[in-house]
């Protein structure tokens, strides 16, 4: 089974568990129809079409096998290689920025968010480099600080633990 | 390039320093989000606009007013609940907050705040599609008790414009069917549409009739509205519903009483301002202003009235 | 009507609203410089900064961002080779094959002017028909409104990818992620999935920030760390100078050219969701096939370049007609449009037009000033450009993450919209990996509750459910949206002949 086959499979087992919780929801005092009415469509109908993906991908896999399996080689080969761990990374380095914000406000996380992402994604040469990541960090996070504090009253968070 | 650099850290650094020391200020400090729990262009928006600026006037600090729309009102109710106790977030309420409670669809109470003040109150006015056959209330009643139940009418269900249908429903012996559309300014398309026949508007809506966009069949008001003479009260026509939806600013529970005491002086002053008054007049709304004591024993019996009502229309699910 | 756009235009060129237009309009043309930095993209950044603004101003810089930045992807895409965004693809085939010839200057200007007939063009199809739309529009009840976002999305889904089934099932998980957390109507508490963040349900814009920035971001980032491409660049020291008459006599020579490329993008920006990609490869195929020496096109030919960026700029007017009347967004950028309208709790759909006419024809103004503002900026700054274009990825991407962030906290001031960001950001990229398109995805999310509630009045308003094909205009509606379907289908087959190619996600 190729990718198709198993997104489709994720996705039919997601609509399935979800159109199982449907079921108990209570009706609507003043609607017809309850809360559960449409997102049963939705999901029923999701789970259909995720079925139609297995099987179109199954059909598909038998087709491909009775090719010579040589093409398919070859465009994987040509293809460049990517760099899935910078990927992860990057999102690793994120997700913490998202889960410190409200502790340590908005200027500390960005800066720290904003030099560890710069430098991550291209590793500062020597102490000038690191300078550049650093003033790029602080630039960031006190622009856009008060840009959008002082001059457009969009208020930013401020740290729980940092006061600031 | 490097001095360049190292004077524009410099420069970074001490702005991120100077708000340090205007945290400690008094409230208010920085802008205040004011919920208003409706689209745009809806009545509670027309009425909240004007005052914004006025109520801004004396906190001395921006007052953005941010619609919530959605679910009945209760979205924007669940927020402003939520937003901490800091009088940073203002709540534009009105008589919704308890109809939606006793009916159930929410379960956000008007204890859960904190009043502050009532600014307004708008009488509720009959109103009818331009795509209806009916010239005026009477014949819309002989239609209705001819097709009970067929009659569609527009309502935030569980809201205050869903109670004062079923009041004169219940008053003249008539069934109506209920259609949900959000917020008065949906159901102004809606009627526009004539996709619904009747629904619950105020004078605000004023300048659409005199266009021929909407008719309006009764004021419920004890007496005839001098902005619009013509328009007869319920109660003449035999229909024993007087129904009004009052509008006031709440805060979070636990806001302390200080913001809480500036608040009130602000509200209260502009409140006060011709200006407020002008724009209610092209409301046509009346000014009603109750401090934070009277407001709050007014909440108080409104929300045993609209429990009897919820009771008596078969809405109560508390 | 012409009466209301002229007041519309004075309005507009106060200072109040002409500052935010020239910044968004500057911001665009770099932003569409930028390889690897889509609209889109631009869009998303500017928007936080539109939150504290009136919602003319606010609008004024994302009409300028969307105009500057069809505009501003062909300076890369003439002088680079590398198109700047997606919708500047075609540009580079002729137009750097031009500059390379040793006319950088006629490939950019031939490119820039027809730009702005195109817009020009498209603004008047935008002014004349978005009232007139929006007329019919006004008679459509619940049915009709049904009818329309089904046909919306089914055909986004046909229409985005190869694949049907997977555009399709793309379209229903963005429907599955507005049944999450309440129901529209009534705000009943629903597949929470026990997650309290939930209850309030999901809001579009933080899902399509992170769908959108992530998806195209990690796609950058995978590439990145390896050996950099020397770019084959048109030298510096050149003369970009021209005789912009000799340019203009050039396109106009070409009026056929010039309206069938325009007629292209508005007829793409019309339709929902698809976004200027397809206009320019539309128009550029068709220009060669019309064209009396096809062989000549790739090799520098001014028809080539004309044709691609005509029918961007003409995209944009299209666009904004679909989210003007209909209140549905005809590509990501006007997508990001309808949430700003949201914020500033403006409702797009029929009604806009008459009752926000000043908004309405601030709009209008907007785009037409803002091709001006783009040509005075390019006349002055065409030459700055390319070193903009050399700021390094790493630097740029951890910036237009943290405005991502600050666009999605500031949405309501809560922390909730940016884990929502994040998740969604997983997903998004999890989404192209698995070679899903994002358009039919977004137009689900922004869709799906319109649906609900529409379909819920409707059983309200009358319980025949037959009504969805009986009432003439949700019968069509409906009756379309199955041929869009049947289409895609019948394309699907007629190309699986072909060689499957993967197709670069569109943004």
């Amino acid at each position: 089974m190729s990718r198709d086959g198993i997104a489709g499979l994720a996705v039919l087992a997601a609509s399935l568990v979800l159109f199982v919780l449907t079921l108990d929801l209570q009706d609507s005092p003043m609607v017809p129809v309850g809360p559960g009415f449409y997102p049963r469509i939705v999901l029923g109908l999701t789970a259909l079409l995720s079925l139609g993906l297995v099987i179109s991908d199954c059909l598909a896999q038998r087709q491909r096998r009775s090719e010579p399996p040589v093409a398919v080689a070859t465009a994987v080969a040509a293809k460049e290689r990517l760099n899935y761990p910078l990927v992860a990374i990057s999102f690793g380095v994120f997700a913490l920025y998202c889960i410190a914000l409200p502790g340590l406000g908005f200027r500390i996380a960005t800066f720290a968010y904003v030099v560890a992402s710069n430098a991550v994604l291209a590793p500062p040469r020597g102490l000038k480099g690191w300078a550049g990541s650093v003033t790029l960090g602080l630039l960031t996070a006190f622009i856009t600080w008060l840009v959008f504090e002082r001059y457009l009253s969009v208020l930013l968070p401020r740290g729980r633990w940092t006061q600031f | 390039m490097k001095r360049f650099t190292a004077a524009t850290t410099g420069v970074a650094l001490l702005i991120a320093l100077l708000p340090v020391s205007s945290a400690l200020a008094v409230y208010p400090d920085r802008p205040i989000k004011m919920i208003v729990p409706w689209a745009a262009g809806g009545d509670t928006d027309n009425i909240f606009r004007p005052f914004a600026p006025l109520l801004q006037k004396y906190l001395g600090q921006t007052v953005v007013i941010a619609n919530v729309g959605g679910a009945s009102g209760t979205k924007g109710a669940k927020e402003a609940k939520d937003s901490p106790a800091d009088g940073y977030t203002l709540f534009a309420v009105h008589d919704y907050i308890h109809s939606t409670y006793y009916t159930g669809v929410s379960d956000v109470n008007y204890t859960d705040f904190e009043p502050v003040c009532m600014i307004s109150s708008t009488a509720s006015v009959l109103t009818a599609s331009p795509k209806t056959p009916w010239k005026d209330w009477a014949g819309l009643l002989a239609d209705a008790k001819a097709r009970p139940g067929q009659i569609s009418v527009g309502a935030t269900l569980g809201s205050t414009s869903h109670f004062f249908p079923a009041l004169v429903e219940k008053a003249a012996g008539i069934k109506f069917k209920y259609v949900s559309y959000e917020g008065l300014a949906p159901r102004m398309n809606a009627i526009l549409g004539g996709h619904i026949d009747l629904t619950d508007a105020n004078m605000t809506q004023k300048g659409k009739v005199e266009a021929g966009q909407l008719k309006f069949f009764a004021i419920a008001t004890e007496k005839r509205n001098p902005e619009l003479p013509n328009l007869p009260t319920l109660k003449e026509l035999g229909v024993n519903v007087v129904y009004d939806v009052n509008r006031g600013v709440m805060v979070s529970k636990g806001t302390p009483a200080d913001v809480i005491a500036k608040l009130e002086s602000s509200c209260a002053a502009a409140a006060k301002e011709p200006a407020y008054a002008q724009a209610m007049k092209l409301q046509a709304t009346d000014v009603r202003y109750m401090g934070r004591k009277p407001y709050a024993e007014w909440l108080k019996d409104n929300d045993e009235l609209n429990k009897n009502l919820a009771k008596d229309l078969g809405l109560l699910k508390r | 009507m012409f009466e209301l756009l002229g007041a519309g235009i004075v309005n507009v060129l106060q200072f109040k609203y002409l500052i935010p237009l020239f910044v968004g309009t500057l911001i665009g043309v770099v932003g569409g410089a930028l390889p690897g930095i889509t609209i889109t993209m631009t869009i998303i950044v500017v928007l936080p900064f539109t939150f504290g603004l009136e919602p003319l101003q606010g609008l004024s810089a994302m009409i300028g961002v969307y105009v500057g930045g069809e505009t501003g992807g062909l300076i890369t895409s003439c002088l680079l080779g590398i198109p700047g965004k997606p919708s500047a693809v075609a540009t580079t085939f002729d137009g750097f094959p031009m500059a390379k010839k040793g006319e950088p200057g006629r490939a950019l200007w031939l490119g820039i002017w027809a730009s702005i007939f195109g817009g020009l063009l498209g603004a008047v199809f935008l002014v004349a028909t978005t009232g007139p739309l929006a007329r019919i529009a006004l008679q459509f009840g619940p049915w009709e409104f049904f009818s329309l976002f089904v046909l919306a999305l089914s055909m986004v889904a046909g229409l985005v990818e190869a694949s049907l089934a997977k555009g399709l099932v793309a379209g229903a998980l963005g429907m599955i992620v507005t049944i999450l957390g309440n129901d529209p109507v009534m705000g009943q508490k629903r597949l929470t999935l026990g997650i309290p963040m939930l209850e309030g349900g999901i809001d579009f814009l933080p899902v399509l920030i992170g769908v959108f920035a992530f998806a195209q971001i990690m796609s950058e980032v995978e590439r990145m760390g390896g050996a950099h491409k020397a770019i084959d660049a048109v030298q510096r020291g050149v003369s970009l100078a021209v005789s912009h008459l000799k340019i203009i006599l050039e396109i106009v020579s070409r009026p056929l050219l010039l309206l069938w490329s325009t007629f292209i993008g508005l007829a793409i920006g019309v339709l929902p969701a698809i976004g200027g990609s397809a206009a320019n490869m539309l128009a550029y195929d068709q220009a060669k096939k019309f064209s009396r020496h096809p062989e000549k096109f790739g090799t520098g030919t001014p028809e080539g370049i004309i044709a691609s960026e005509a029918s961007n700029n003409a995209n944009v007017a299209g666009s904004l007609v679909t989210i003007m009347a209909f209140g549905i967004p005809g590509d990501a950028v006007t997508a990001v449009m309808l949430g700003a309208l949201t914020i500033h709790g403006i409702q797009s759909g029929p009604l806009f037009i008459v009752q926000n006419a000043t908004l309405a024809y601030g709009m209008f103004a907007a785009y037409i000033v803002a091709h001006a503002l783009v040509l005075a900026i390019l006349l002055v700054g065409v030459r700055w450009m390319l070193r903009i274009v050399e700021i390094p990825k790493a630097t740029l991407f951890p910036v237009v993450l943290v405005l991502c962030t600050i666009g999605a906290y500031a949405l309501s001031n809560t922390m909730s919209n940016v884990y929502v960001l994040l998740v969604f950001g997983l997903f998004g990229y999890a989404m192209v990996k698995f070679g899903f398109p994002l358009a039919p995805f977004i137009l689900g999310v922004i869709l799906g509750d319109q649906i609900e509630i529409n379909l819920i009045r409707a059983i309200m308003t009358d319980a025949n459910p037959w009504l969805f094909l009986t009432r003439p205009i949700s019968g069509s509606l409906l009756v379309l949206s199955v041929a869009s379907l049947a289409f895609a289908i019948w394309q699907h087959y007629r190309q699986r002949a072909r060689v499957a190619t993967e197709v670069e996600a569109d943004f």
